[in-house]
């Protein structure tokens, strides 16, 4: 089902729906907001006119490099023989990462070997003639197989918890936990890197277009300034690809070596072995509440999978009061890739928990979920969400918990989320040339959120001309340095650079215009293309305007840390409704609506960040019913390590999804959108099943056979329930 | 699979009619001049099952037989007792003759994978595609199907495994189209050098597919000279196909059912029942058990369909992890039988 109906709200809750707006481009505290522009690059998207990373060849044919990997979870290497590799047709070179025969590997998918080649099937010829053997050892495959010691817990904290579990009336004591979720980018990672003696060209997929290239200066030798780093389109980061990663290191350091250009890029089951992950969780909640509906608090003790990454498995579920709480936190070793930052780390896979703890504690009190929030909301700005999206969604046809007849039950949950606003130095440029063609440019990049189509409506409109007069440019160390995409943090410190390089773009050209002109310069403005005097009168059109330039304008546009008139001030904050269809004799959990709302300050274009709320649902909902890196608990393999058994969340999966976009009318600037759409959802389905089926399923991925086991505790005799 | 099978090169044959089909098939590309040892050609129908095979590294043949490049109109032909092997299962489930006929065909064939791949998927390859065990498809486990000396499904991974059939290898079978003809008595046509195109060798469906204790590497019982040239189904007005799927789409189901009936002249009673379920054994799986039990209820008294119905799980041995396919089992049978009656 395709989305209905979406729009921009205040607080009021009217819907400002697209058609009933005159114009394109409004502005709110001097920020842009266009409602109407769709993303400029979309048709050479799914056209194949985009290139990606993948697809760019840096000049003559390159080498292609590739990685043998450990099959199993650990295991020793016993042989292998990098000469075998070196004898087959077209392999040009062969060597260990890291130690030789005798190696003990940690993971599935760890590297031991590169081989380069001149093509990719002597790529893949040479690889498999390294004849590696392995000795298989037995290992740990998840948190639990790892048995992680319980957190040491102090006299005084244990007596704050039972303190707290004392005070209340009834106890949730619930164990939580969360899979693996791989980034599972469409475009894989890696790159193609030409070392060229004095320089360097290098083609990557990243999401930090200047990060990737600083990471690669030493494996390069040479200053970063002489590497010239293009990434015109990314399929996809998710915060896995912040810097070159072992694929652009590898690239650089062969290219160097054979002074050629080397195409590194992964496999998709290297994808899901290696390149990082959202870690698993185990949380384990015990909370007391009143029958009033005060939470009186208790402990909130969690464990991170991280595989063999040294960290990274933290929870992050600190949104509502839930009175003294004792919070403990460990990350888990165990034979498995590590983890990398993935949208909103932490925060999808801690909010889980925290929303079905919520709905617990709200059954054993017998009071409605939605009210228990409002109780404990700490956000007053984010609870005025809360009756628009109730009503949106139904909520009043919602039933207690497990009451309906029927093998099909239907059920209601909500979550909530927050973002902060992270400020990080960002330039832009806007070139106007003699023809009337504009440039707007900065070296950020976009991995899908909408950049160019951003940047090209903040410069327009600041500039005053039509969208099609400028070519908005990313993805290329030739234009100022702009932020890396993570942390959603390429909007909120891309449009204010902008904004400062189109106002001073244009108070070049109308000098230039005032003194051809003999003109007032004070007096001019740029009004739908035109130059127009106070009086409204038209000077010149645009072209004719910048034909009186004698060269093109270059203005740039920057802002640094610490210059709050530029930026948004406050969080992002959001709250989602779920409604869901559970099968109770199957166990099959259908989506059926979801309503986003989502506040990011000012919304400069409204489509791309319905968009980015869009996308965000859509992974929460994969990650709540579907996602699972799997390994096989005798040998620590990942047995889906592909996208046929590694289930991601389809087309038919999809529910109606209403993004709305709440505008604050305090707000001063843009805040980001790329994570918090993703944080609530999986919490907010989880609430619907429990809801629906009367007894939680209190692990991800909601599977027909973990659903089918609460319908059987459901069904068994038990103490109070709301 | 060694490195020298992923450098060597793959010859692909285009034969025009069957009998040049047969030929290759029985004495590879070059007549007679093969080098001693080299394996039979491979056949490719659309070829999404060989190239899934081909990019894991579990099979680089060096001869490929393609079969879209036969001329002969029958391989296409649809029709409301046959359907050309080459038909592709967009074509089945668009087919009124087919949907009238028998529905659990046309409805079988709609809900296998996704809109891209059933446009080219076709009806042969469909019936022949291998299993989708995860450690089968993973190169580095060498299971018993790949000729290795054991079973990792057992102290594994196993809840996508089968329930019924007693290993050793325990895969499900992953064709939504044999379940669904199962119920139908078809028969599937197939042809050789040694058999002639002009008679084709009629192959019961019972009879095609075979257990992992008769065979391990293969899953049906056809020659490596042979070749399917189309299917044979008799009509089955009041037939269903019922599937249970964790995604909707781009998957496969956790349980199938298809059900066929055979009414009495009252429109309420059951005269005769076959009834089939998929992904639950290494071959489509019929079940008696359940099909005497339906003879001669009335469809009407829901709680004897049901009690029938819930004979589906009657020797079920569920693996470590996959028990909950017998709560679904019934279910899929029993809303099968629903949809069957319309
Ligand atoms: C993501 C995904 C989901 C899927 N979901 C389902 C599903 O839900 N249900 C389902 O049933 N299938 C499903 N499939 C499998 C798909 O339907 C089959 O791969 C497809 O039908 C194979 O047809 P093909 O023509 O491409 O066969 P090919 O790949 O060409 O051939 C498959 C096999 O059959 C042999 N073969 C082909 N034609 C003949 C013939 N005429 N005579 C003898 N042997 C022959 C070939 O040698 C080969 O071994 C799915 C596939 C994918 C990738
Ligand atoms: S079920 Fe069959 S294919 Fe799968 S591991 Fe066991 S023997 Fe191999």
């Amino acid at each position: 089902m395709a989305r209905t109906s979406s729009g921009i709200q205040n607080q009021s809750g009217d819907l400002d729906v697209t058609h009933d707006l005159p114009t394109s481009n409004r502005t709110y505290n001097n920020v842009t907001m266009d409602d109407v522009t769709s993303r400029v690059d979309a048709v050479a998207k799914v056209t194949g006119r985009a290139k990606y990373g993948i697809d760019q060849i840096a000049g003559p044919t390159p080498l292609v490099a590739g990685f043998a990997r450990c099959p199993w979870g650990k295991a020793e290497l016993t042989g292998g023989s990098l000469e075998a590799a070196m004898n087959i047709p077209g392999v040009v070179h062969a060597e260990w990462t890291g130690e030789d025969i005798g190696r003990e590997c940690q993971y599935h998918g760890q590297p031991v070997a590169v081989v380069v080649a001149e093509s990719v099937s002597a790529m893949r010829a040479g690889r498999l003639a390294l004849g590696l053997t392995w000795d298989r050892r037995d290992c740990d495959h998840d948190i639990e197989s790892a048995q992680p010691e319980p957190p040491a817990l102090s006299e005084e904290q244990v007596e704050a918890i039972n303190n707290a579990l004392e005070n209340a009336d009834f106890v949730v004591d619930a164990v939580y936990s969360t899979a693996v979720q791989t980034h599972s980018c469409l475009e894989s990672h890696g790159a193609t890197v030409h070392h060229q003696g004095e320089r360097a060209v290098v083609y990557g997929s990243t999401q930090s277009n200047y990060g990737f290239r600083d990471g690669l200066g030493s494996a390069l030798g040479l200053p970063v300034g002489s590497i010239d780093m293009h990434c015109e389109y990314v399929g996809g980061g998710f915060g896995s690809k912040l810097g070159p990663g072992k694929e652009g290191v590898y690239a650089a350091r062969m290219s160097k070596q054979f002074g050629k250009p080397v195409w590194l890029f992964c496999d998709r089951d290297e994808e899901h072995l290696d390149t990082g992950n959202r870690p698993s969780s185990r949380q384990h909640y015990k909370l007391g509440i009143k029958t009033d509906g005060t939470v009186t608090g208790g402990h909130i003790l969690t464990c991170g999978g991280v595989g063999v990454g040294g960290g990274g498995g933290g929870v992050c579920g600190h949104r509502y009061n839930f009175g003294s709480v004792i919070r403990k936190h460990v990350d888990v070793s165990f034979s498995g890739g590590g983890p990398k930052a993935m949208r909103a780390p932490g925060h999808p896979q801690g909010m889980f928990a925290v929303e079905l703890a919520m709905d617990e504690l709200a059954a054993v009190a017998g009071i409605d979920p939605l009210e228990l929030r409002r109780m404990h909301d700490p956000s007053a700005f984010r609870k005025g969400m809360y009756a628009r999206g109730a009503e949106l969604i139904g909520w009043s046809n919602r039933k207690p918990n497990g009451s309906q007849a029927g093998p099909i039950k239907v059920g209601y949950g909500m979550g909530i989320c927050d973002w902060g606003n992270f400020k990080v130095p960002a330039q832009a440029e806007v070139v106007i040339h003699r023809d009337g063609s504009v440039e707007a440019r900065s070296g950020t990049q976009d991995m899908g959120q909408g950049q160019r189509t951003v940047m090209g409506v903040v410069a327009a409109h600041h500039l005053g001309v039509p969208l099609s007069v400028v070519q908005a440019k990313v993805g290329s160390t030739e234009y100022p340095p702009g932020p890396a995409s993570g942390g959603s943090m390429t909007t909120t410190n891309t449009e204010p650079a902008m904004r400062v390089a189109a106002t001073e773009a244009k108070k070049q050209l109308l000098a230039r215009v005032a003194e051809q002109q003999q003109l007032d310069a004070d007096d001019l403005a740029i009004v739908d293309g035109n130059v127009v005097n106070g009086s409204g009168k038209a000077i010149a059109n645009w072209r004719q305007a910048c034909a009186m330039l004698t060269g093109p304008i270059t203005a740039p546009g920057s802002v640094g840390r610490s210059d709050p008139t530029l930026r948004g001030q406050g969080n992002s904050e959001g709250v989602q409704f779920v409604k869901v269809a559970v099968d109770c004799e199957t166990g099959v959990v259908r989506v059926l609506d979801i309503v986003a709302i989502h506040a990011c300050g000012i919304p400069v274009c409204r489509k791309t960040a319905e968009s980015q709320i869009i996308g965000g649902v859509i992974q929460g909902i994969s990650f709540a019913l579907f996602e699972n890196k799997l390994l096989d608990r005798q040998t620590g393999a990942m047995v889906n390590a592909n996208f046929e058994q590694y289930k991601i969340a389809g087309a038919d999966d999809m529910p109606r999804i209403t993004p709305i976009i709440w505008v604050d009318p305090d707000a001063t600037g843009t805040r980001g959108l790329g994570e918090p759409p993703t944080i609530p959802t999986s919490g907010a389905i989880a609430c619907a099943v429990f809801n629906a089926i009367g007894a939680p399923v209190r692990s991800s991925p909601i599977t027909p056979d973990r659903v089918l086991q609460a319908v059987t505790d459901a069904q068994a005799p038990k103490g109070g329930d709301a | 699979m060694s490195h020298s099978d992923l450098l060597m090169k793959t010859e692909m044959a285009m034969p025009r009619t069957l009998k040049q089909a047969c030929e290759v098939q029985s004495n590879g590309l070059h007549d007679k001049n093969d080098i001693p040892g080299m394996p039979l050609p491979v056949l490719k129908a659309a070829g999404i099952d060989l190239m899934d095979h081909w990019k894991e590294g579990l099979t680089a043949p060096g001869q490929v037989s393609n079969l879209l490049a036969l001329r002969d109109p029958s391989l296409h032909r649809l029709s409301a007792d046959s359907i050309g092997a080459l038909c592709t299962l967009s074509a089945i489930a668009d087919s009124t003759a087919v949907r009238k006929s028998a529905p659990v065909i046309a409805q079988a064939a709609e809900s296998t994978a996704t809109p891209q791949i059933r446009n080219v998927a076709t009806a042969g390859g469909n019936l022949f595609q291998r299993p989708r065990c995860w450690y089968y498809r993973a190169h580095q486990f060498d299971c018993l199907k790949k000729g290795g000396h054991m079973c990792f499904a057992v102290e594994g991974e196993n809840r996508y495994h089968a329930v019924f059939g007693n290993g050793p290898c325990h895969i499900v079978h992953p064709s939504n189209l044999a379940n669904a003809l199962s119920v139908c008595q078809a028969e599937v046509l197939v042809v050789s050098s040694a058999q002639g195109t002009e008679e084709p060798r009629r192959v019961p469906m019972h009879q095609l597919f075979c257990l992992p204790e008769d065979r391990l590497k293969s899953e049906h019982t056809l020659g490596p000279d042979e070749i399917a040239v189309g299917i044979s189904y008799r009509a089955a007005p009041h037939s269903a196909h019922y599937e249970v799927r964790e995604k909707q789409s781009f998957d496969w189901p956790l349980v199938m059912a298809s059900v066929a009936l055979d009414m009495r002249d009252d429109g309420r009673t059951i005269a005769a029942a076959r009834v089939c379920a998929g992904g639950v054994a290494p071959i489509p799986w019929r079940m008696p058990q359940v099909e005497r039990a339906l003879a001669g209820i009335n469809v009407k008294d829901t709680q004897r369909v049901r009690q029938a119905c819930d004979l589906a799980i009657r020797g079920a041995q569920p693996m470590s992890n996959n028990a909950y396919k017998l709560r679904i089992l019934p279910v899929a049978v029993s809303r099968a039988v629903r949809l069957a009656v319309g």
